[in-house]
């Protein structure tokens, strides 16, 4: 089998190494890899190494990139495109008392103003719909968008938001999640409490086992807010035609997810809506959910010409998703040999402004927070709060990084304080073959130890130490 | 309105742009070179990396009107007709490039690099790309292909002054 591998190989390569010609400059080499025939399949056996290992590959979009030929958002554009700015509210909590848009209306150049109520269903969001896409009456974090403005160019765009004049009547604002959670303080959105999801996980009796531990250990870890800085920003282009089809170019990474928001945001049957997700310039989960689209399909639908918005980096960090912040409680009962027997945690993730993607994030925080060990006896309380604050929402490993700095640092202390070398108090709790998740789901091909101990023998561990 | 000729990837190229326009713009809204990403807008991050008389530059922070009469180099001035620029296929075939973004930038800035010394050390080629962010951590790729590309560059010039 590696032979067949080896062939089709070589075949891509001499074509790699001599780019032919190509009618046209920087459109080259326009020649498509040979396809051998009969296709083989290569499908390992179970249990045997898949001859993928070890051989060279290169991706299929490799060469489109070098040559800055890759399409992406900002390299797009249409006959009569139009660009479209939003204005940000610039304060925390806030009624809008009137938005006057007339100035910016008349300014040579704009072709259309929208506001957050000309939005048909102003909320949306993958768990809680709890986000509007322009904010009409209230403000909820300084990020929000207020109006939007679409000109002939991005520069009469920008000139026309300093022309939108949005009186506010500030309101009280809470910006600490550990404040959040108590009675007397501020509601976001109004409801009785500012906790919008809670995760718990019980496992044995955390008591009786702190009662039994021999040391407990408490601390407390905190994160702080990250933002994904996707070097392409968020983008799209919004084209509304005549017969009432919306076709939408947008780098967002779930677009089926996305096509539900657009119809339900804007009223609009879901078959007339297109999303076309075009080569995304990094993600990494900050492009989950629609943020500007509707907005640009508004006014698209106003103007009767395609649409473009490209956000700022300073909107990229106020006003897209980010990494939750989350604050760590951790008390943990061990034997005088470093066995864990008890583990009690409590987590407040920071949700900012609007749920987005926390609530998947706070279970996979709190299901990954006891650290791959086994621990009989384990207490698991997770909140997230609004705040008054940039929303956090999905970004690489969702929640799981936290927990991880928090769970592991603990053990470093615990390690230090009982005298055992770190490596080895993690061998005697790390999760093996058949051990339970702290939900009960039993784990297969578990190497934890193996990958620790061939690490370290990488490293030089042990010599590093002596 | 500010009337600009230069010279981009060995063209005469004239335009007449606002005065407010930067080279960034000029190149990707007026001249349709849009292989130059505008990723920050600051001179942060380096998507927008060309050369401008021999020198990387961070394009967005560039006047239109900086560059009259001047040579500039864009990602799209490196291949030729025939073959991919050394630099473009090292990328390529150490898969340095993931999500693309940075790509012509840190392109760009190798590229400057490399015309000044075709043997830098690995420092220097760190050095060279300290310009230019990638979100997606490719860096170690990017370090190897311009290592790969400048031993290409090195062969091609000995075998051009070899008698």
């Amino acid at each position: 089998m590696p032979d067949t591998f080896e062939t089709k190989k070589q075949e891509k390569t001499v074509v790699t190494d001599v780019p032919r010609e190509a009618g046209v400059d920087l459109r080259l080499p326009a020649v498509v890899p040979a396809v051998p025939y009969p296709i083989e399949t290569l499908v390992p056996q179970v249990n045997q190494q898949t001859p993928a290992v070890g051989q060279r590959v290169t991706r299929p979009d490799g060469r489109m990139h070098g040559l800055g030929q890759t399409k992406y958002i900002d390299d797009m554009s249409f006959p009569g495109m139009l660009h479209a700015k939003i204005k940000r509210a610039g304060i925390a909590s806030a009624r809008i008392v009137r938005i006057d848009t007339s100035a910016a209306e008349a300014m040579p150049g704009v072709m259309a103003v929208v506001t957050g109520r000309d939005i048909p269903v102003n909320s949306f969001g993958p768990s809680y719909q709890d986000q509007p896409v322009l904010a009409d009456e209230r403000v909820f974090h300084a990020g929000d968008g207020v109006a939007a403005v679409a000109a002939l160019t991005e520069q009469i765009a920008l000139d026309a938001l300093e022309k939108v004049k949005v009186e506010y009547e500030p309101l009280p604002a809470v910006f600490d999640p550990v404040e959040a959670l108590q009675e007397s303080s501020h509601k976001v959105h109004g409801t009785d409490t500012n906790v919008y999801a809670k995760k718990t996980i019980r496992k044995g009796d955390v008591e009786r086992g702190f009662a039994q531990a021999d040391h407990v250990f408490e601390n407390r870890f905190s994160t702080q807010m990250v933002e994904h800085v996707s070097l392409e920003p968020h983008a799209a282009i919004a084209d509304w035609d005549a017969n009432g089809r919306v076709t939408i170019w947008c780098t967002i990474g779930r677009i089926t997810l996305a096509r539900g928001d657009m119809a339900r945001t804007l009223k609009h049957p879901m078959s007339r809506i297109r999303m076309v997700g075009t080569v995304v310039g990094g993600n990494f989960g900050g492009k989950n959910e629609i943020t500007q689209e509707p907005v640009l399909a508004l006014l698209s639908k106003k103007t009767g010409r395609p649409v473009k918005g490209v956000y700022s980096r300073g909107e990229e960090f106020t006003s897209t998703t980010t990494r939750h912040p989350i604050i760590m409680d951790y008390k943990t009962g061990v034997t005088k040999d470093g066995k864990i027997i008890a583990r009690k945690v409590r987590l407040v993730l920071d949700g900012g402004a609007y749920c987005s993607w926390s609530e998947t994030t706070l279970g996979k925080a709190a299901i990954l927070s006891a650290g791959p060990y086994n621990i009989e006896n384990l207490d698991v309380e997770a909140y997230v709060v609004y705040t008054n604050k940039t929303m956090t929402g999905a970004m690489r490993g969702f929640g799981a990084p936290q927990v991880c700095f928090a769970y592991e640092s603990h053990m470093d202390d615990i390690a230090k304080a009982l005298g055992i070398d770190p490596l080895e108090i993690r061998l005697r709790n790390a999760f093996g073959e058949g051990s339970a998740s702290p939900t009960g789901q039993v784990l297969h091909s578990v190497v934890v130890k193996e990958s620790l101990l061939k690490a370290a023998e990488r490293f030089g561990w042990k010599e590093g130490r002596s | 309105m500010t009337d600009v000729v230069l010279r981009v990837n060995g063209r005469e190229r004239k335009a007449s742009v606002p005065p407010e326009t930067t080279l960034l713009q000029l190149l990707r809204e007026h001249l349709g070179l849009t292989g130059s990403k505008l990723g920050c807008d600051v001179g942060d991050c380096g998507a927008c990396t060309v050369i401008v008389d021999g020198k990387a530059v961070n394009s967005c922070l560039m006047l239109a009107g900086q560059v009259d009469g001047r040579e500039v180099l864009t990602i799209e001035g490196l291949a030729t007709r025939d073959r991919l620029h050394p630099i473009q296929r090292a990328f390529e075939e150490r898969a340095s490039l993931q999500c693309g973004f940075c790509g012509p930038g840190s392109i760009m800035s190798a590229k400057a690099l490399l015309d000044e010394n075709l043997d830098p050390t690995p420092q220097e080629i760190r050095d060279a790309l300290a310009g230019n962010l990638c979100r997606c951590t490719g860096y170690t790729k990017m370090i190897e292909a311009i290592q790969d590309a400048a031993r290409e560059l090195r062969t091609e010039k000995s075998a051009r002054t070899a008698p």
